[in-house]
């Protein structure tokens, strides 16, 4: 095989829909819309585990959201036939991103356990990724956040805090999924169990409306959750092959 | 380095001094404060650095009783979760919950005991032994002349032995004025259950296992009772009751987060809920889906309450309340709640009464998805009817206006804010000669303060609690101390017991602190006998508990055997009474508890300031819902600032025009408009508690908040609402897909029609 | 072709005249120029760089604005220049001599302030070598998938040819000015014409080099401004995500760029004495250019139009709603009176000969030019699939200032350039000139 033909059987190799089949975990999150009641606790707790800056209500009134969750809300009908439907939006950690390809410095990419992974270090704050994502999940940090003593003392110091400049977004609680692969490994087992990892969003969901785990693990909570027949993906037409599933909510007539 | 000689060198050393200056510039260029590294020498036991530890203890952010464990690092708290273990939270938290470090580490938190020695003048630090001895003398003094009962206790609802430790302080004082005062409790729904089945606790609804739920104006997802627990319920009962997947009804004015999540959404009338309660019960009870001995007592008693009759004033098609009565009958487990607005009109208790009453007619009592009462308390003898209601706290304010109350304490409870300007509340504290405040802040009662002897935060200190409803059956937690007290505070428990030994009441008293005292108290609960191995003796039971984060009897509570007599015949909703006439006052005022700052205790945490309220994603600010047609009419836009008039005052704040309010009812939550209560809170938005008229419910005496007529005045000036999201309606993008109960794709439906220019937020900068 | 009176001594003589002798108007010139600079660029980039990109209006999801903008109309800009003057020397025009060298200054300035916006672009400009291929500790390498990674590889690659092919072709003119000056002016020609004498052998691989790097530079010009398209529209955001995008971008750019090549003839013309070589002749055959360019540009506009409305799809159709109606519509038809309508009285002869007149169209095509940039960004973000992301974005004071500090940064540029590169082609021009009888005073530098 010539060097071209290597090259290329790689590429697509990388590009097979599946690929990330062929590692331990392939990270995932279902999303039942017909539980999820809008409450935003998952706001909350993603803003406490993830050490996401307060705005301040000037900034906001500029735009500047930061929560890595956000509640979306959309109205059908009018009164009194008005109905409410909340739809939790995060990071999809698409297998095909297209804000892995367009950054230049490589800050944002796939690692083999699926996740859509953000090195800040290396972000050099150009915002196309953010432009590129279809989810508008990718937040920027306008300037340099603060947190008036003693709220510091909350910071979790497992999660880096950002500098002004960089893009942020949610990470699926990457460092609770580093502590339990750690945790497996004390333990000698290769992978981690099923339930073992549990993001700050899903932990706290009182109405259950998430399910977090390895769809690769065919055992698996989220396993079974994805393959209900009410699973869908959310903008399936840009083809982003995302790794967060929801569940249609279901609407019962008379 | 060759070929570089010293000339050279030091050029490019300048050069280098001119880059690090260029550094300098665009960094700060004021210089650091000098930190210091905490040196880890002698590190506290129990951590090791690095690791996190977990402690379980209680969320005290409403009354529900959560269990949740902390997670600790380096002795730093640093995420709260749910408890998995503990029945209540069953491993989960609402936003509250979660945001409550930011009480522990609130910017704003009294650092230490303070005090006025002139008024108009600033509060001054004192040290603790100044600030216990001023009060002991003052109230030693009061109690040895007799006047033990001028002295007030004005606290926030608790419960547990630290509710005995407050009850015994005043008793020993000589004082009848002990008052908890909390604006949420829902005090019309203990004198139903109390009216319908003799209980003085509130009943534990299952809603985990109800596949029919009917809300008459109960927000039980976010803001009633126990909303993690209902949320749970909800989730459970939305995957499957016995493979039935459960459906949700919501009736109010005005649509709350249930009411969103509902599966059916109706506008009742504002105060006639109770009647369509009843018409569905005449609809049970005359189709006969009752077959009960009594009947034909029903059958009398619902008799003017046919759905057809009721539909006019309900504004409910009789249709709609037969439809609803057909699936209440027809579902395995219906369950019928009320809360909220619905509870909070003149007629508060009977449409409770009535609403409860539904639970009865399908056979829920005590089952399974169904309503359950609650054993007996395991301490103190249940909370509900100790709650000061609004006609407690007028009494109050006279008694202090007439010069009767000495000294006022306060603990963790803001009336200035949570009552109604009517009500005059801070005029009246104004006349107390002495009023302490042991809250952690300083909000607008503590403000009034002329001795502040801060507490810790529930983080900080040892505590117990017995959750009311709890879930059917008796569970306790113990509350410890996740992080050693960050500030010169202390806890409530160790202050009373400290004033009281310095009065003189040690005899009463003989514990060093809270701790001592709460395990004694734990003791007769160890001597209950249900102590899991239990026989290693109290001290590893009381390690077991603190540990575990909860302990509990699986035994249930009395299974109602029947209504109290004369129930049924006294079954009767009267229209609800508003305050002002409907020709100045057109609309009905619907001030709702804040899905995010609940009634304003929450609105000092910048989390929830931030958190964009579910319904409208408006953060920071108040806001007045209007009906798309309300607006309409009066020619108001998103943003533009109205006064909204009551008979007893005015609030300004920007409308909201909102899809699902009834044309003639205005929304607004409550929860901002705070004066003090510190920076996140202060000046922001406006609180419609203090337009409320003084309107009472009439059986309770408590405030009939929602039973108030307001008019709009549009003032002509415009904000630009601070909201985070954008347009919410869909255009045909199918974001939110839906099944149909069959499992057919829902809605098919051309929105092409909805396309046109939306207006949208303008971000200006 | 060119003015038949002149000789090639006054040609030199004006020229080299232009370059020592500096009236009182260009020193005001240039300070106010360097003034806007610092005022406007310097100081508010400073601010954004303490504060951070706060200081612009930029928010969730319209996380690009008018330093986006910005930068795709400088490289614009710069697209006439090189690119003309490449194309005309290919095809041989004649009219192109006397103003292709302010074409080129023209391109290399503005990628130079097109690079500086970028750099005022990103968040963290103290990291942008990041996207820069090299070996490093880190053994990182920059993203090669990403089109802004192809950005960076065009935009240096086509400078770094702009900048050899405006040298190259100054040689000989350096060589004559070096020949007519004294003291440090001397010198630095001395150094500028690298010992250029003028044998045959140096012009005759002056032009086989001249002409090899003509033919390299176009394609790299049009691709140029197809990669900063990709920018776009390898994006899937509604009304970016179009395969007209790159055609629409060269087109667009190489509209702008002719227009303000206008611009430049004009200010050169008139401040520099100039009227006898740049002509009627150049206005009237710029105009024409720029009227068949104004058709493609109006043509792809309608065929971007006609494709979102055609798409039938929910994104497309509100995105253009927006463009065309939304807060942002009136500037939209603004830009469709700038660069569609106005250029059409190109089709007159006499307005293209008549040079105020052409003056206020270049400009009033520019202004047309950047809001079609401007809409680009600021009509599509805000506009994208999740109807309750939407957001709106208005730009800063920072921002405006640094938009108007950036001309003001290449008309810096440009003035120092006239004062040291002959801003007309000497020997370029002489050759279009009938050859000269012999005279004992002939010029020695050049022919
Ligand atoms: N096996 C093995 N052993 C070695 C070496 C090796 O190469 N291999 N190297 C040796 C050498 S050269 C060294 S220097 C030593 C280093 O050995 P140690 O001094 O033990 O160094 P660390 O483990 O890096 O960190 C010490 C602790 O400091 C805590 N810490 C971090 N920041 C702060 C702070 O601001 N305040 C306080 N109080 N604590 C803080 C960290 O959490 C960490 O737990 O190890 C020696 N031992
Ligand atoms: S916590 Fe759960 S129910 Fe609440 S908004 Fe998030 S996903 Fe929905
Ligand atoms: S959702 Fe957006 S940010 Fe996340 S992987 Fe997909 S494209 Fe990237
Ligand atoms: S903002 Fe950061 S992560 Fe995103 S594309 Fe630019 S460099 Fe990459
Ligand atoms: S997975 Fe983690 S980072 Fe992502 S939204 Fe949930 S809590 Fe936030
Ligand atoms: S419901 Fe109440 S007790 Fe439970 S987590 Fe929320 S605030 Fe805390």
């Amino acid at each position: 095989m010539s060097f071209i033909d290597t090259l290329r059987s790689r590429w697509q190799e990388y590009r097979r829909p599946g690929y990330y089949e062929n590692f331990d975990y392939a990270w995932t999150m279902t999303i039942d819309l017909d539980s999820c009641t809008g409450c935003g606790a998952c706001v909350t707790a993603c803003q406490a585990e993830n050490n996401i800056p307060l705005v301040g209500e000037e900034e906001l009134a500029r735009g500047r959201e930061m929560h890595w969750i956000r509640i979306e809300r959309y109205w059908e009908g009018e009164f009194p036939n008005a109905k409410l439907n909340f739809i939790p939006m995060l990071c999809q950690h698409c297998d095909a991103a297209p804000c892995e390809t367009v950054c230049p410095v490589s800050a944002t990419y796939h690692n083999q356990d699926g996740l859509n992974a953000q090195v800040y270090n290396r972000c050099v704050g150009t915002r196309s990724c953010a432009v590129y994502c279809p989810y508008e999940v990718r937040y920027f940090n306008y300037y340099n956040h603060e947190w008036p003593s003693p709220l510091d003392q909350q910071l979790n110091p497992d999660v880096t805090v950002r500098e002004k400049g960089v893009m942020e977004k949610c990470t699926f609680c990457i460092q609770r999924i580093r502590q339990a692969k750690d945790a497996a490994k004390d333990d000698g087992r290769r992978r981690v169990l099923d339930g073992e990892v549990q993001p700050a969003c899903v932990q706290t969901c009182a109405s259950q409306a998430m399910v977090f785990g390895n769809r690769n693990d065919s055992q698996s909570e989220v396993f079974k959750s994805m393959n209900d027949p009410r699973a869908y993906h959310v903008l399936e037409e840009v083809n982003t092959a995302p790794s967060v599933v929801y569940l249609k909510k279901v609407e019962v007539n008379g | 380095m060759s070929g570089i000689d010293r000339r050279d060198f030091l050029k490019l050393a300048g050069a280098g001094g001119a880059g690090a200056g260029a550094g300098f510039m665009m960094r700060e260029s004021t210089k650091h404060p000098v930190e210091h590294l905490v040196p880890y020498t002698s590190s506290p036991e129990e951590f090791s650095p690095g690791i996190a530890t977990w402690y379980n203890t209680v969320c005290s952010m409403c009354s529900s009783g959560c269990g949740i464990s902390v997670r600790t690092r380096e002795g730093r708290a640093k995420k709260i979760e749910g408890n998995p273990s503990h029945p209540v939270s069953q491993g989960r938290l609402c936003a509250h919950g979660q945001a409550g470090l930011q009480v522990l580490y609130n910017p704003d938190r009294l650092t230490g005991p303070m005090a006025r020695t002139a008024d108009n003048e600033d509060l001054l630090p004192i040290t603790w032994d100044e600030g216990i001895s001023q009060l002991a003398t003052r109230l030693g003094s009061l109690q040895a002349s007799g006047q033990g009962d001028s002295v007030c206790f004005l606290s926030e609802g608790v419960d547990g032995h630290l509710a005995a430790l407050y009850e015994r302080f005043m008793a020993q004082l000589g004082s009848s004025r002990l008052v908890h005062y909390d604006f949420t409790h829902p005090r019309t729904l203990y004198s139903a259950i109390e009216k319908l089945f003799g209980d003085s606790q509130l009943p534990y609804y299952d809603i985990g296992n109800a596949d029919y739920v009917v809300s008459f104006g109960a927000d039980y997802l976010s803001t009633w009772i126990s909303p993690v627990n209902h949320s749970f319920g909800f989730g459970s009962s939305r995957k499957g009751v016995n493979g039935v997947r459960g459906r949700f009804v919501q009736i109010e004015p005005r649509m709350s987060v249930s009411g969103a999540s509902a599966d059916d959404w109706f506008a009742a009338n504002p105060g006639t809920e109770g009647m369509v309660a009843l018409a569905i019960a005449n609809h049970i009870v005359n189709e006969g889906g009752y077959q009960g001995d009594d009947r034909d007592a029903w059958v009398s008693a619902l008799a003017p309450y046919s759905p057809a009759s009721m539909s006019q004033a309900t504004g409910l098609s009789s249709s709609v309340i037969i439809g609803i009565a057909e699936s209440f009958l027809g579902s395995q487990h219906s369950l019928a709640i009320g809360g909220g607005s619905a509870g909070n009109n003149t007629n508060g208790v009977d449409t409770l009464v009535a609403v409860n009453a539904l639970n009865y007619l399908v056979g829920n009592l005590g089952n399974e998805g169904g309503l359950i009462l609650n054993p007996e308390p395991v301490v103190g003898s249940g909370s509900g009817t100790l709650r000061a209601t609004y006609t407690d706290m007028i009494e109050l304010a006279e008694a202090a206006r007439d010069g009767r109350i000495q000294v006022l304490i306060l603990s963790g409870t803001n009336p200035v804010f949570n009552l109604p300007d009517a009500a005059e509340f801070r005029e009246a504290i104004a006349q107390i000669p002495l009023v302490v405040s042991l809250s952690s802040f300083i909000d607008e009662t503590s403000s009034l303060a002329s001795l502040v002897l801060p507490s810790h935060t529930y983080l900080e200190s040892w505590g117990d609690s017995f959750p009311e409803p709890g879930v059917g059956f008796s569970i306790g937690s113990v509350s410890q101390p996740v992080v050693s007290p960050l500030f010169n505070t202390r806890a409530t428990g160790d202050i009373i017991i400290n004033l009281a030994q310095e009065i003189g009441l040690s005899a009463a008293f003989p514990w060093s602190d809270m701790e001592e005292y709460l395990k004694e108290g734990w003791q007769q609960i160890y001597a209950r006998g249900n102590t899991g191995d239990g026989t290693e003796g109290f001290e590893s039971f009381w390690n077991d508990v603190v540990r575990a984060g909860v302990w509990g009897e699986t035994t249930r509570g009395p299974s109602p055997e029947g209504l109290l007599e004369g129930v049924i015949e006294s079954i009767d909703v009267a229209p609800p009474e508003f305050s002002g006439s409907s020709a100045n006052y057109p609309f009905v005022f619907h001030p709702y508890i804040s899905d995010t700052l609940e009634d304003g205790g929450a609105a000092n945490l910048p989390w929830m300031q931030e958190l964009p309220d579910p319904l409208t994603s408006i953060v920071y600010g108040s806001w007045v819902e209007l009906n798309p047609l309300t607006a309409n009419e009066l020619n108001l836009e998103e943003g533009d600032i109205v006064e909204v008039e009551s008979p007893h005052g005015r609030v300004t704040a920007p409308v909201f025009i909102y899809p699902a309010i009834m044309p003639n009812v205005i929304g607004m939550p409550i929860g901002q408009g705070h004066t003090d209560y510190g920076r996140y809170a202060s000046g922001r938005g406006s609180n419609p508690i203090q337009i409320l008229s003084p309107q009472l419910e009439t059986e309770t005496g408590d405030l009939a908040w929602a039973a108030t007529r307001v008019a709009i005045n549009p003032t002509g000036r415009r904000v630009e609402i601070v909201k985070t999201g954008g347009v919410s309606r869909e255009l045909g993008r199918e974001i939110i897909q839906k099944v149909g109960a069959d499992g057919a794709d829902a809605d098919g439906a051309d929105h092409a029609a909805e396309l046109s220019s939306i207006p949208v937020k303008v971000v200006r900068s | 072709m060119a003015n038949q009176d002149i000789s090639f001594a006054q040609i030199n003589d004006d020229v080299v005249r232009s370059l020592v002798v500096t009236g009182r108007k260009y020193y005001i010139t240039l300070a106010i120029s360097i003034l806007v600079t610092f005022t406007c660029f310097v100081g508010p980039w400073f601010y954004q760089l303490r504060y951070g990109i706060g200081a612009a209006g930029m928010n969730h999801p319209t996380v690009w604005g008018t330093y986006l903008a910005s930068f795709i109309f400088w490289i614009g800009l710069s697209h006439s220049g090189t690119l003309l003057s490449a194309v005309l020397h290919l095809t041989n025009s004649e009219w192109r001599k006397a103003m292709y060298r302010s074409a080129e200054a023209m391109t290399l300035f503005s990628v130079m302030v097109a690079a500086m916006m970028v750099m005022v672009h990103v968040g963290r400009p103290w990291f942008v070598h990041w996207a820069v291929p090299y070996p490093n500790q880190m053994e990182m390498w920059p993203n090669f998938r990403s089109p802004l990674m192809f950005d960076v590889m065009a935009i240096t690659t086509y400078m770094t040819g702009s900048i050899i092919f405006i040298y190259m072709g100054t040689i000989p003119d350096f060589a004559a000015v070096r020949d007519r000056t004294t003291g440090w002016r001397h010198h630095m020609y001395v150094l500028l014409s690298l010992g250029w004498r003028g044998t045959d052998t140096e012009w005759n691989r002056l032009h086989w080099a001249y002409t090899f790097l003509a033919v390299l530079i176009v394609p790299l010009a049009v691709s140029v401004h197809s990669i900063v398209s990709w920018d776009f529209a390898l994006s899937v955001v509604p009304a970016l995500h179009q395969t007209i995008f790159a055609p629409y971008f060269v087109v667009g750019a190489i509209y702008s760029g002719t227009a303000g090549i206008v611009t430049v003839m004009f200010v050169l013309r008139k401040y520099m004495k100039f009227e006898h070589l740049i002509t009627k002749l150049h206005f009237d055959n710029l105009g024409k250019l720029l009227l068949v360019m104004s058709l493609l540009w109006t043509y792809i506009n309608m065929v971007e139009l006609f494709t979102g409305w055609y798409s039938e799809s929910s994104e497309e159709y509100e995105a253009l709603n927006f463009r065309l109606f939304g807060f942002y519509g009136p500037l939209y038809w603004e830009m469709i009176l700038f660069c569609a309508l106005a250029p059409l009285l190109l089709i007159s002869k006499r307005f293209r000969t008549s040079f105020v007149p052409m003056l206020i169209l270049s400009i009033v095509i520019n202004i047309g030019m950047y809001t079609e940039r401007f809409l680009i960004v600021a009509t599509s973000l805000p506009r994208q699939y999740l109807p309750d992301a939407w957001g709106m974005y208005v730009p800063s004071l920072v921002e405006i200032a640094i938009m108007v500090g950036s001309f003001g940064m290449f008309t810096t540029l440009f003035l120092v350039f006239v004062k040291i590169f002959p801003s007309i082609s000497l020997y370029e021009v002489k050759e279009t000139l009938p050859e000269p009888q012999p005279k004992p005073q002939a010029d020695s530098g050049a022919p």
